[in-house]
């Protein structure tokens, strides 16, 4: 699944260990999503579209699989 | 308290994760401390019997312990170090039933002495970091 993490994040001038903060999770996690290594779950997904302020469906892709 | 960056070899995540990893490796340490103690005093025989079961009891307590130390640790990680974390475990339980079931094989057998079974559970607590560091360096 894509997703476009890491524009959203660079667009407000985050850091990962920003990003991570608002989300309370680690900087990894947030690496290892922005890098497409790692989906995350539902209740998280929804939370990082809630940070972005921005309905899910743009900032996950789930047409374009691995 | 938060924890110096020289530790962050030991640790990684939030600043929670890495108060409870450092947590559950403290209890580790005091537990395997005293395992060791314990089985030095049963095979020299330092003891009257009845001490010696109490630091069985006591050894086992700590065990439950690091146990509950481990639980809070994956319980408030995020989603990421907990799939780590548990992937580590399958690996750390795969290595130890796969490896004790052939070396009962190999006891029964008589190519090996069944009293140092106790490897199989050295390689397990080898195969957990080992484990974790596979994770961390698959998710980076």
């Amino acid at each position: 699944m894509k997703n476009r993490l890491k524009v959203l994040r660079a667009e407000r001038d985050w850091t990962q260990a920003d990003l991570a903060q608002r989300l309370d999770v680690s900087r990894q996690t947030v690496n290892a999503i922005e890098k497409g290594k790692y989906d995350p779950s539902l209740p998280l997904a929804f939370r990082i579209s809630r940070v972005f302020e921005m309905p899910i469906e743009q900032v996950f892709d789930p047409e374009e699989g691995e | 308290m938060k924890l110096p960056d020289s530790l962050g070899f030991l640790c990684s995540g939030s600043e929670r994760d890495r108060r409870n990893q450092l947590r559950v490796a403290l209890w580790s340490l005091v537990w395997a401390f005293s395992f060791l103690a314990i089985t030095l005093v049963i095979k020299k025989n330092w003891l009257p019997y009845g001490v010696t079961i109490v630091g069985v009891f006591g050894t086992s307590i700590l065990g439950i312990v690091t146990i509950l130390a481990h639980r809070r640790f994956l319980r408030e990680t995020d989603e990421l170090q907990r799939k780590i974390e548990v992937e580590a475990l399958a690996l750390a339980f795969g290595v130890g039933l796969v490896g004790g079931l052939t070396y009962w094989l190999l006891a029964v057998r008589g190519g090996v002495p069944a009293k140092d079974f106790i490897y199989v559970f050295a390689a397990m607590i080898i195969t957990h970091p080992i484990g974790v560091l596979m994770g961390r360096r698959k998710y980076s």
